[in-house]
């Protein structure tokens, strides 16, 4: 194992592979990602992987926008033979109140201002995308034909071979035990398989992020909160849209393989780490989605398992440096949209770090927001 | 040890080989049959008398070294493929190995194979140099192997058609798992993840034991070191809409 960097990543998800794809990419050097499992074992190989650009805040609208772009052009630019499974089949939000519809409208209006081609939907043009769906429950539907979902294992690993390409160092199965600091300034990171001196050290712990943050003594205004996840047995293609509702509470889309991957909010989830399957969540996910998609119901459950949403207290992420531990970057309070914004992610985390005029407007999300009490709103999260 | 993976210790081992002089005399029957159970075919089947009449049912098998002639019946009619026969001086370089072997296809007359340990490991080549099929009993293939082999080999593998179905829910070949494994992905939960292995209707019942054993081939790691990966619930699957109904009911 190396002895020194310039950069040490902790976190082998999506979010640290991007940072660290972005930053050799623009000029660093000598950058190691440590990973404490392996590529994806947190929240990242847990997620369900949706891609939408259809927000509230003009903020996330922007970070999308760059993202899904990025994500349609991944294949070359990432050069990954496997491909990362982008599927375009669109992306269905449900209203189902007055005051969700109300807030879809000028959800949709915003996107539009923004180049974002989101349109409302009649039940009956809804149904005519998705023929399965029972739409008596339902007022109204925004749609966006260019959202959709990927998969995370593979678009994970092709940033990863990206990143080992432009010279960057990975170590999985490598657990960070410490965060040495000299005069309050960040010094090096102990690990399990020795230590490592840098200056700069990036915290893309998702679901752990504070945990890691607590090792070189700082108190992060996060917490991680578990949410479940089914997938089915795979069946033709019938469900070639990403669906969703606040008010129904579930997303559910049909993955190229053929599985139906759905989720759902549970309430009284522990906020421990702990990430163990939740019974209560399978029968109110089947409840859900059988009352959406009726004939469903005799589609067969084969898992289900629960991964960890990074909550930051305004539901976006934390892109800063610690203001008391200069050196030591942050990019987590994802809020259960880490795996989406992730090219943006990786970008602004590489402008922030080396210094660059923001392409994105990043500088939004560093940690003043919480002083000053300029919290950034966003409606659309499930 | 036994009692866990099915392999005996070195002094079981050594325990159940005649001594040198008796080895370098000629084909000996090699009983490792180590567990009192009630079994008693070897002692039936031989015509010399060689393995001792048993007391007990339970009695594991004694040999009278000098009246076996290494004919391989009792091998043939050992119901738990504990017996071979071994012929150190089968030629200059090689001896011969007369081995229970029950699945099919069986191997050719002449055939090279792998020749496996006790873990199922390929160690060696084998040439096959017999193959015995009788009737209603287990067939006896002599293999040719490398004399400092005799206590290691004890199974034959006919090489693989890397096309090989491995995770029969997802099409993943013999040929996919060696190419991932071979890209850093050296754990089951690993593999997984990125070819879908184990994800499908079986849940990792049929293909992830194939898995593992690629994996310990791979990394020179025996399989009791390796995990198995994660099992998730449910244990069986359940349509959407039985979990409906009965979380209306509760």
């Amino acid at each position: 194992m190396r002895k020194t960097a310039d950069i040490v990543i902790i976190g082998g998800g999506i979010s640290g592979v991007t940072i660290g794809y972005f930053l050799l990419k623009h000029g660093a050097k000598n950058v190691v990602l440590l990973e404490r499992d392996y590529l994806t074992a947190g929240a990242t190989g847990r997620c369900g992987a949706g891609i939408r650009q259809q927000w509230g805040a003009p903020l996330n609208c922007r970070m999308s926008q760059f993202s899904c772009e990025f994500f349609e052009n991944a294949q070359d630019e990432l050069d990954y033979a496997h491909g990362i499974e982008f599927h375009q089949g669109g992306y269905l939000m449900l209203a189902t109140t007055e005051n969700e519809l109300e807030q879809t409208r000028k959800n949709v209006a915003l996107q539009n201002s923004l180049g974002i081609a989101s349109k409302m939907l009649s039940p009956e043009e809804t149904k005519e995308i998705v023929p399965l769906l029972d739409t008596k429950k339902i007022l109204a539907a925004a749609y966006h034909h260019k959202d959709g979902h990927l998969n995370p294992f593979h678009t994970t690993q092709a940033f990863a071979n990206a990143f080992k390409r432009l010279g960057g160092e990975i170590y999985i199965n490598t657990n960070v035990t410490g965060i040495t600091t000299t005069q309050g300034k960040i010094s090096g990171v102990d690990t399990e398989h020795g230590h490592i001196a840098t200056t700069i050290v990036v915290n893309a712990a998702g679901g752990y992020s504070q945990a890691v943050a607590a090792l070189a003594g700082v108190d992060l205004p996060l917490h991680s909160e578990r949410h479940n996840i089914l997938v089915t047995e795979p069946v033709e293609p019938m469900l070639s849209a990403m669906l969703m509702s606040f008010s129904l509470n579930f997303y559910c889309q049909q993955v190229p393989h053929g599985s139906f991957i759905m989720g759902r909010t549970c309430p009284d989830q522990p906020n421990d780490l702990r990430i163990t399957a939740d019974s209560s969540f399978l029968e109110a996910m089947a409840k859900t989605i059988t009352d959406v998609l009726p004939s469903l119901k005799n589609l067969r459950i084969l898992r289900q398992w629960a991964g960890l949403y990074n909550m930051s207290p305004d539901k976006h992420p934390i892109y800063d440096q610690i203001p008391q531990l200069p050196g030591f970057y942050l990019a987590a309070g994802f809020s259960g949209h880490g795996f989406m914004m992730a090219p943006a992610t990786g970008l602004s985390m590489a402008e922030l770090i080396l210094g660059l005029e923001p392409t994105l407007p990043w500088k939004q999300l560093g940690f003043n927001r919480f002083q000053s009490g300029e919290l950034l709103l966003e409606s659309s999260v499930v | 040890m036994l009692e866990k993976t099915g392999v005996p210790t070195e002094t079981q081992i050594d325990s159940a080989f005649p001594n040198e002089t008796r080895l370098n005399e000629g084909p000996v029957a090699v009983i490792e049959c180590f567990q009192p159970i009630p079994c008693n075919p070897c002692a039936m089947a031989c015509p010399r008398q060689a393995i001792l009449p048993f007391a007990d049912i339970n009695d594991v098998p004694v040999m009278d070294n000098d009246k076996c002639n290494g004919c391989g019946l009792c091998v043939m009619k050992c119901p738990g493929l504990a017996i071979i026969v071994v012929d150190i001086n089968w030629s200059e370089t090689k001896a011969l190995i007369k081995l229970p072997y029950e699945f099919r296809p069986l191997p050719q007359k002449g055939q090279i194979l792998h020749a496996l340990d006790r873990e199922g490991h390929p160690i060696a080549n084998a040439e096959v140099i017999n193959v015995i099929v009788p009737a209603n009993k287990t067939p006896v293939i002599s293999i040719a192997v490398d004399k400092d082999l005799i206590k290691k080999v004890r199974n034959i593998c006919i090489p693989e058609d890397n096309d090989s179905i491995v995770c029969r829910c997802s099409d993943i070949t013999v040929a996919d798992i060696q190419s991932f494994i071979a890209q850093g992905y050296t754990s089951v939960d690993e593999l997984k993840r990125i070819t879908r292995l184990g994800m499908g209707a079986c849940q990792g019942r049929t293909c992830i034991p194939l898995v593992m054993r690629e994996l310990s081939t791979a990394l020179k790691k025996p399989i009791s070191e390796l995990t198995s990966g994660t099992h998730r619930p449910i244990v069986k699957s359940m349509k959407l809409g039985d979990v409906a109904a009965y979380g209306g009911k509760s």
